[in-house]
């Protein structure tokens, strides 16, 4: 009885340990992106950006209204696409694609991606949008080893976050993207983090599979106009 | 209290210390090229699949190379255990919860090759992450059952380990998902549990087999009192043995199964004096024999695989030798149909589809075939890789070739970079049988290569013609003892002698015509260790996997050619100095620095740095000695120290030292791949691409490129590409917050390797090496915070292009395209125009490399010269074909301008939306320079695959041509730049032309 006592004990303690652990993770991560209090400040975000391969530029822009709208503009030898995500509707225009005029966002799709739109760090907004976090242990990314949490939202789409111990910064998050019956995975890489006027830290530079993306212009809080997220005519 | 805080302080600081030295990480951005190929595929020996989504998902368990899972019913496979051991014995699903899978490590089809395990393992998000459970001892497992319908019961068969006594064999249950088990069903400790069955319809019921099997490294014993049929009906509480009907005992391995739709029918082959076929039609209380075909009974040790459709009790599978199946019960067999492709000999695992029982997969000597008419006919899954290699051997061609020998599946040859990247069609088979050693020529136009027992030939490359060139015994001498893995080695110094080795060392100076014995006999000549003819147990097995007293490895002095070192199985270590006339036996001497003295010979590696410097591997596992073993002697083996390091796991295969740094070398085991920066000292787990517990059996450095070359038992070949800076990275430079490594010279070429997409014919494809050697540079910390680029200046200081740099810890790798900007591209188009992503390749001179890291700079330069083996480019035409894609840029560049221009002002005029509507003129003007701009450009909405070619892309397209052109220009390209310029001229006054006409008229627009 008495080891049972003790096994059960340890058992106990181990667990708490764990999920202490993951716990202290998450609060030294989102102090060192500003903190809670600063980011709630953040309300809209527009930031313009570059993505250069081979001598290639690529400029994205994107517009945020947290938990509201979103829209991000493609520009590539000479063509223009965007992608614009509201509460209530979709569209895409891809010209590159061979599209010839925008496309509507399926329901679904757009019930899915509603998450999407709160653009604030997801370890700030986990809790609200009802998604479950667990550690993994740890894993070399990119010469460091970092802890890795696994993300689990309401339609069990998994999302991968690796964490720096040095300075509890996302290094790198991975996805799998599940769509007619294929499986993909998403990777994106994180540097160049920077404090903004606003008390928050951002990763100025974002690098996918393709390519990456320096963000040269970012501006916090913006006015945006509801027409960006219309249909242009 | 105090103290303890203190010495806590201490110790966290020599942690921190620690962290700071060098490890697999930090080369992070050099990942090996997996070659495979799936060419030839390896030993599959677990198959299972998922029910709920149609079978679409599928696991394949491989003796070497770890777990891969399909999505798409075998189209494709992704390797997903590439951190764990690569020896997988078995894998259990949940089917109620499918994303639950268990892989048991440590195959059990018990050849002498057979790797090990180090336990089972769970997953719960369908094998993306994985954890430990437990059975770290048991070394095989053969089976794991989940209960259909209490999923938190598992069971595991364990034949336990292979080569010595242990108590971890037998049954083991969990009733709490894996975390606790209890062993149910124990015999003793030369007794392992061989295979598991469960009724379907009452999991209470379960049958086991047990067995007694041992090997020694010159004998194999399958079968004892032991080993029997069992039978619990309380699920593992009690168990009776079966013998009602089945032969007198003793019995070797029992392979069962039991028809899942009606489970009183069950078969079973019982390996014993007379091994054969038994039916059961009592849920296995009565059993009669059955007259079967060979392939049926054949080698039960190795083939224990039987099964019977999930549907129809009647039908019932046996992969074996070859794929037999029955659709009586049992009482006739047929086999597989060679229609439309071979099946693969030597079989061990097959997965039915239970809903669509038509569909099964099997696996393999050479990987997994997928049926859709029952096992009748089979076409072969091209893209698994998990080919296991015994040797590596590399030519000095360019591109290099690799060449190598793998377990039952023969020699092969492949180059090291072909067009579209090595796909499973560049591999050209070279030899038979098991294939190992397999070494070219130093005249590069033939090569060797060797099959089990020492059988060995040469082969023309020119005609494919192969001869035996294997020496024969003397009438005055012993019979020649040839090692299963029977070496094969031309000479380090003097790369025209040949050598082979059977008891005696032969030497051959013309290519295996003719040999010379240069030795005694150098092994222990142990005749107790000599009687492989009485070797198999119950079942005879005698294949030469068991011949005993034999050189293993033989390496010539990179100093001098009689200086001939020779390890052997049965733990001799000899060298000669004078060309075989006087040998020197140091095996006592090694034996003084704590390694086993009767431990395999796996490797001698002789010093290129020093001549009396020799590392050398030993490998005890057949005697259950798991220590990984690795010796130096720096005074030609009189005395010697063991290498060793906490980081090391498995046995150890190879040893090889880096030609440029004498204190880097890697060391191959039986779990990894390990590498030294400081001779041996400090080690750490090479990862790069390559699996954490990679069977590494041999290495080679490419003395041209740089490359390390890897033989896997279970992956195949890695290339990890050029690892200068791994030899360079010394203690000084690691020191430093950021190193520039000084890059070696360009060669200014598009590259041989022409188009870079998929493999035409499907299956694995290992991409190809770098064609531009990447800029490189070392970071202690990753960048967290701040900017990282490489600029690229001409030798005038112009900025060519400015690269992002990688901001990750270690090395980085950042390649410049060898080109400069591409031109402008103006927007407003309705297609994309490829000129922007083109720019002319550079012309040969010194460029400055700028390293900018925040506001330090780093700065070398690299020399960018001309490709002097393109035979149809002088220096002259890349300088005219340079000058005429920039005299295109710049026109583009004015294209471009007076497109926007023209955006400009049709912007302003709409702009003006009163005046748009009201000035007459301004409607026209929009229109008049709205048919300028659809002459300079593609201005219609259309699809892709409607072309609309205007003055803009007929520019493009000559500008793409000259910017990758590497030969003279045509008379016809040249003229048709002055014919492009005409026409912009044209364009260009017609646009001035309306500014003149129309922009007095608008009074509201301002000149641009």
């Amino acid at each position: 009885m008495k080891t049972f006592f003790a096994i059960a004990l340890l058992f106990f303690i181990s667990t708490q340990v764990f999920s202490q652990t993951l716990d202290e993770i998450v609060a030294k991560h989102i102090e060192a992106i500003g903190g809670k209090d600063n980011w709630a400040k953040i309300k809209t975000l527009k930031m313009e950006g570059l993505v250069k391969a081979n001598g290639m530029e690529v400029m994205i822009s994107s517009l945020q209204v947290n938990g509201i709208a979103m829209r991000q503009n493609i520009s590539v030898m000479g063509m223009t696409g965007y992608a614009i995500l509201t509460n209530t509707e979709g569209w895409s225009f891809m010209p590159f694609n061979g599209m010839t005029k925008p496309e509507p966002v399926t329901a679904d799709d757009l019930k899915n991606a509603q998450d999407d739109l709160f653009f604030h760090d997801k370890f700030i907004t986990y809790i609200e949008l009802g998604k479950k976090i667990e550690l993994l242990g740890k894993e070399d990314i990119d010469g460091t080893e970092c802890f890795k949490i696994k993300m689990t939202d309401k339609n069990a789409k998994e999302t991968t976050y690796f964490i720096d111990p040095d300075n509890y910064y996302v290094i790198k998050e991975t996805s799998k993207v599940k769509a007619n019956g294929q499986e993909m995975e998403n990777s994106q890489t994180f540097g160049n983090y920077k404090k903004l006027d606003e008390g928050i830290i951002f990763p100025m530079s974002i690098t996918m599979p393709f390519g990456g993306m320096e963000i040269q212009k970012i501006e916090v809080n913006p006015v945006i106009a509801d027409s960006e997220f219309k249909l242009a005519n | 209290m105090k103290n303890i805080i203190i010495l806590l302080l201490l110790f966290n600081f020599i942690t921190i210390h620690a962290q700071t030295t060098i490890s697999s990480a930090m080369f992070g951005s050099m990942e090996a090229r997996a070659l495979g190929p799936g060419t030839m595929s390896g030993r599959i020996s677990a198959i299972e699949g998922t029910i709920k989504d149609d079978g679409k998902t599928i696991f394949v368990g491989t003796a070497g190379g770890g777990v891969w899972k399909s999505t798409n019913a075998g189209a494709s496979y992704k390797s997903v255990f590439d951190k764990y051991c690569q020896s997988i014995g078995a894998i259990g699903i949940d089917q109620k919860n499918p994303a639950t899978i268990y892989v048991g490590t440590g195959e059990s089809n018990m050849r002498n090759s057979v790797s090990i395990g180090n336990g089972l393992y769970k997953s719960t998000d369908a094998g993306d992450n994985w954890k430990k459970i437990g059975l770290d001892s048991t070394e095989h497992i053969a089976k794991i059952i989940v209960d259909p319908i209490n999923p938190e019961i598992v069971y595991v068969a364990a034949p336990g380990p292979l080569w010595c006594d242990s108590k971890h064999r037998g049954l083991y249950k969990s009733t709490d998902g894996g975390q606790t088990w209890n062993i149910v069903l124990f015999k003793d400790d030369k007794t392992g549990c061989a295979d598991i069955l469960m009724d379907p319809t009452n999991p209470d019921i379960i049958f086991a087999s047990m067995w007694q099997f041992r090997r020694q490294p010159y004998s194999f014993s399958s079968g004892g009192n032991s080993s029997g049929l069992f039978k619990s009906t309380d699920a593992g509480k009690t168990w009776k043995e079966i013998t009602n009907g089945l032969p007198p005992k003793p019995f070797g391995r029992i392979a069962m199964a039991l028809a899942p739709s009606d489970p009183k029918n069950m078969v079973a082959i019982v390996e014993s004096a007379k091994t054969g076929l038994y039916i059961s039609s009592d849920n296995g209380e009565t059993w009669k024999s059955q007259s079967a075909s060979l392939n049926v009974v054949s080698r039960p040790f190795y083939f224990s695989t039987i099964v019977i459709d999930p549907k129809d009790p009647k039908r019932i599978y046996r992969p074996a030798y070859s794929f037999s199946y029955s659709s009586d019960g049992g009482y006739s067999f047929s086999d597989a149909s060679n229609d439309g492709g071979w099946l693969h000999s030597d079989l061990h695992a097959l997965w039915i589809n239970p809903t669509y029982t038509n569909v099964m997969y099997t696996g393999t000597d050479g990987g997994v075939y997928v049926s859709l008419d029952k096992g009748v006919t089979w076409q072969f899954n091209q893209g698994l890789p998990v080919g296991q290699f015994y040797h590596v051997a590399c030519d000095n061609k360019e591109p290099y070739n690799v060449y190598g020998g793998l377990q039952d599946n023969g020699s092969w040859m492949a180059p090291s970079a072909a067009p579209g990247g090595i796909g499973n069609g560049n591999w050209l088979k070279v030899g038979g049988g098991d294939g190992f050693w397999t070494v070219p020529d130093v005249d590069g136009q033939t090569a060797y290569s060797e099959s089990q027992g020492g059988t060995m030939s040469r082969i023309n490359l020119a005609n494919m013609k192969a001869e035996n060139i294997q020496p024969q015994k003397t009438i005055k001498e012993e019979k020649l003892r040839w090692n299963w893995n029977t070496p094969i080695v031309t000479g380090t110094k003097n790369p025209k002698n040949l050598y082979v080795g059977a008891q005696y060392l032969y030497k051959s100076t013309d290519q295996g015509r003719g040999w010379k014995k240069i030795s005694p006999d150098l092994t222990t000549n142990n005749k107790l260790k000599q009687k492989q003819e009485e070797s198999g147990g119950l079942s005879e097995d005698n294949t030469s996997a068991e011949n005993h007293c034999t050189i293993y490895f033989i390496a010539e002095s990179p100093f001098d050619e009689n200086v001939v070192w020779v390890g052997t199985d049965d733990g001799n270590i000899q060298y000669t100095i004078d060309g075989g006339a006087n040998w020197t036996n140091v095996s006592a001497n090694v034996a003084k620095c704590g390694i086993a003295n009767q431990a395999w010979v796996s490797s001698v590696q002789l010093s290129q740095f020093d001549k009396n410097t020799v590392y050398a591997t030993f490998d005890n596992h057949m005697y259950g000695d798991h220590n990984t073993y690795l010796g130096k002697s720096i005074d030609m083996g009189k005395t010697w120290v063991r290498i060793y390091n906490k980081e090391f796991t498995g046995f150890a295969h190879k040893i090889i030292e880096d030609f440029e740094n004498k204190n880097l070398l890697f060391l191959g085991t039986e779990m990894g791949l390990f590498a030294t920066l400081d001779g041996g000292a400090n080690w750490f787990r090479i990862k790069n691409n390559i699996p954490e517990y990679a069977l590494v059996m041999d290495m080679k450095i490419h003395p041209k490129t740089h490359d390390l070359v890897v033989a896997t038992h279970g992956r195949g070949i890695y290339i990890l590409d050029n690892i200068s800076p791994i030899s360079r990275l010394t203690a000084d430079i690691l020191n430093k917050d950021v190193y520039l490594f000084p890059p070696a010279d360009i060669t200014l070429t598009n590259g041989k390797m022409g188009w870079g997409g998929p493999d035409v014919i499907g299956g694995w494809s290992a991409g190809n090496p770098a064609e531009i050697p990447p800029i490189t540079y070392y970071l202690k910390q990753r960048l967290s915070t701040g900017k990282i680029s490489v600029d690229i200046l001409d030798e005038k200081g112009n900025l060519i292009q400015s690269l992002p740099g990688t901001i990750r810890k270690g090395i980085n790798k950042v390649t410049w395209n060898l080109r400069g900007m591409p031109p402008k591209v103006a927007a407003g188009s309705t297609k994309m125009d490829y000129a922007g992503f083109s720019a002319p390749m550079v012309l040969p001179g010194t460029y400055t490399i700028k390293l900018k890291v925040n506001e330090q700079e780093y700065v070398d330069k690299v020399k960018c010269v001309h490709d002097q083996s393109n035979k149809d480019l002088s220096v002259e035409d890349r300088a005219l074909v340079y000058n005429k894609a920039m005299q295109l840029q710049s026109l583009y560049n004015n294209l471009s301008n007076v497109i926007d221009s023209i955006s400009y002002y049709q912007n302003k005029l709409k702009a003006d939306t009163l005046a748009f509507v009201k000035n007459k003129n301004s409607k026209v003007f929009y229109d008049d320079l709205q048919k300028v701009k659809a002459e300079l450009m593609a201005t219609k909405k259309t699809s892709i695959f409607a072309d609309e070619e205007r003055l803009r892309e007929r520019i493009s397209s000559l500008y793409g041509s000259f910017c990758s052109m590497e030969v003279k220009p045509n008379s016809i390209q040249l003229e048709a730049i002055d014919g492009l310029i005409q026409e912009f001229k044209i364009q260009n006054d017609a646009f001035n032309k309306l500014l003149v006409k129309y922009l007095p008229k608008n009074p509201g627009l301002k000149i641009k």
